[in-house]
């Protein structure tokens, strides 16, 4: 099971080399702004303060939320835990509070819980060979379950709002809230580690030829295991922030954002590197989506509406992804 | 190929598995005497039908080494797509048939996708599960159907018996052996395993590996909406929600019976299927709350996947003489 998008070289002809280049590089930024205009000449609202404040808002959890599994998927394994590990978080977040623990206290046992699956799901799949979708799916049943359990198939409501609460609210120019910038800042660091440091090189040459990296000396149990610590402990964080957000723990909040998740980072994956996810594809993407199902609901659409648009998305982004890095492998060859 | 290999060298994986059947029921008829009553024995065929069903579809998707993670999406859309059309007065089988169509459909659309244009198995069955449970809201808006249905004989192939046993239980075994045969005793399902095994000396061997892709998937929902028919005639409605719970029980019984047997194959997605079902229909008897359950079959999907692997199978090797001393080492499902 090759999650890699670049299929075998095909014969391409020769003017669709620099078109495939202009698509991968700003066809998603291009569209976001596009989109951005179209929608807001029906429907101004979108870019009131207020509404640029909750879109960024749910953008910074989003974000946080693919962060980590932007690279699992980047080095050709897949995790389709996160969603139920960012709901377990929620769960465990507002459960302990609602025993009376400190909110730090809390944060760090959430964020920790998030680490230990994430360990669990990289030991499994790089000592124990396993297939990643069969261990990810189990462990993502697992966390919904005691996700769950934790509130007896209920929502858990947190009462005292806690300092991640103004971070949310707050905002600075009235348009964005103050958690953008440490979100960004993660960001940038993760960027300069996918771009300067050698494990962000190891990431993309897992995805052609793992055999190969492990053959020129490479650690690649322990890069593996390490990408699916990092995703479980990014969806953890997210998890907190939305209960934080929500001001409860819902147990079931994780169904929705497999397949947002997941059209982010596929998405994304069109940006800047061809047909391989990237943080800053996965951040543009996030955006782009943020903007879309504001203005799907602005314009009255309902939820299955978006569910098929979205769907649709997907499914373009990939193919548009898997003809580019054919076009890209054809090209590599052709030089 | 491997059909054959399984039945003659795993008689003790056959053992191993009526053991299993046994314990499993025995500790839940000593915790709850009903499980072996008639009403219960007769609710874990019903369930077993649609479940093995989709565990089927499944089976073949594995077998050519690719996932489907559509089943839950094409379930919805095509239970609200027969439902409407039982709904308009038409009969059963135009009814059946339309929903079978919509399954090929669906299923060229994802093997296309996946066998001729390379894109990846895994998110492309996402997507198009996405837009298919999208698409299930779009004939009523996401409220139930049930017109028509009780005149419509639908519920009859809940209800009505042949032998003593469920006309439901019937078609599952029908089925399940006509996939036998096909997958185990003929040169297709040869090839099914050839391109799954080696897609590359397929090829060259003149197997049409893309094309055995494709109807992996196509077979995978059919067999989705041969399972989706059964939970409508149990119902007797159709509604958004009717195969949201097809997904879980199919993948622990595929990879739970590949692990008990050796390899993926058809006989084994039925044992898996078994196992599966008596568990989750025993929760319910118990009254176990359904968050539980769901948390229990996926430990076991994972238990079952960890002690059968072949890392496993050496650090066991390692410590237990007991253990025969020519384990099969099927590479089968494992890899990743």
């Amino acid at each position: 099971m090759s999650m890699s998008l670049s299929g075998p070289a095909q014969p391409a002809p020769q003017r669709k080399r620099s078109f495939a280049r202009i698509i991968t590089n700003l066809w998603l930024l291009a569209a976001l702004v596009a989109m951005t205009l179209a929608i807001s000449q029906q429907r101004p609202q979108l870019l009131d303060p207020g509404n640029i404040a909750t879109v960024l808002r749910s953008f910074s959890i989003m974000v946080i939320m693919v962060l980590g599994l932007t690279w699992v998927i980047a080095s050709g394994k897949i995790d389709v835990s996160f969603m139920q590990v960012a709901a377990l978080a929620n769960m465990t977040c507002a459960a302990l509070l609602q025993q009376g623990w400190g909110w730090g206290a809390a944060i760090a046992a959430a964020i920790a819980l998030g680490l230990v699956v994430g360990l669990v799901n990289g030991g499994l799949v790089a000592r124990m060979k396993l297939p990643p979708l069969i261990v990810t799916i189990a462990t993502a049943g697992m966390c919904a379950s005691a996700a769950a359990a934790l509130g007896k198939g209920t929502v858990i409501r947190i009462a005292d709002p806690g300092p991640l609460r103004g971070l949310l609210e707050t905002t600075l120019f009235g348009a964005v809230p103050v958690i953008v910038l440490p979100v960004l800042g993660l960001c940038l660091l993760a960027w300069y580690a996918q771009e300067r440091l050698a494990m962000g090189r190891y990431i993309y040459a897992m995805a052609q030829n793992e055999a190969a990296v492990v053959a020129v000396g490479v650690p690649v149990g322990r890069i593996v295991v390490l990408l699916f610590a990092l995703s479980g402990a990014s969806a953890a964080l997210a998890g907190v922030l939305l209960a934080a957000n929500l001001s409860s723990g819902q147990p079931t909040i994780g169904g929705a954002y497999l397949i947002n998740g997941l059209t982010v980072v596929l998405l994304g994956g069109m940006m800047v590197h061809v047909g391989k996810p990237n943080i800053l594809g996965s951040v543009t993407a996030t955006l782009f989506l943020g903007v879309l199902f504001s203005g799907a609901a602005l314009l009255g659409l309902p939820d299955y509406q978006r569910q098929i648009i979205q769907g649709a998305l997907l499914l373009t982004g990939l193919a548009v992804a898997t003809g580019a890095a054919r076009m890209h492998a054809h090209r590599r060859k052709g030089n | 190929m491997s059909g054959r290999f399984i039945l003659s060298r795993g008689a003790g994986r056959v053992v191993a598995f009526a053991a299993m059947v046994l314990a499993l029921g025995a500790a839940f008829t000593l915790a709850e005497p009903r499980f072996l009553s008639n009403a219960n024995l007769a609710g874990i065929a019903r369930h077993m039908a649609a479940n093995g069903l989709a565990a089927l579809g499944l089976t073949f998707v594995v077998i050519v080494r690719r996932f489907d993670l559509s089943l839950a999406g094409v379930a919805a859309f095509t239970a609200m797509t027969m439902g409407a059309v039982i709904a308009a007065g038409l009969p059963l089988w135009v009814a059946v048939l339309v929903g079978l169509a919509v399954g090929v459909g669906l299923g060229l659309v994802s093997g296309l996708a996946i066998s001729r244009f390379g894109m990846p198995d895994i998110v492309t069955t996402i997507g198009v599960g996405s837009i298919c449970a999208g698409l299930a809201f779009l004939y009523t808006g996401g409220r139930s159907i049930f017109q028509n249905f009780f005149q419509s004989g639908i519920t009859d192939l809940n209800d009505a018996r042949l032998l003593g046993l469920g006309v439901s239980l019937w078609f599952l075994l029908g089925i399940y052996g006509l996939a036998w045969f096909v997958m185990h005793r003929t040169r297709t399902g040869a090839a099914f395993y050839a391109t799954g095994e080696n897609p590359v000396a397929a090829y060259y061997s003149g197997i049409p590996t893309r094309r055995y892709v494709t109807l992996a998937f196509v077979a995978c929902a059919v067999c989705t909406v041969l399972a989706v028919l059964l939970i409508l005639a149990e119902s007797g409605n159709a509604e958004t929600n009717k195969g949201a719970n097809l997904m879980m029980p199919a993948y622990a019984g595929v990879f739970l019976g590949a692990a008990i047997m050796g390899g993926t194959s058809v006989l084994a997605s039925f044992a898996g299927i078994l196992l599966i079902t008596m568990l989750l229909d025993g929760f319910a008897l118990m009254g176990v709350p359904y968050y539980y359950s769901d948390g229990v079959v996926s430990l076991i999907l994972l238990g079952g996947v960890v002690l059968f692997s072949d890392a496993a199978r050496g650090w066991l090797a390692g410590l237990l003489v007991l253990l025969p001393a020519k384990a099969p080492a099927t590479q089968g499902e494992k890899r990743g």
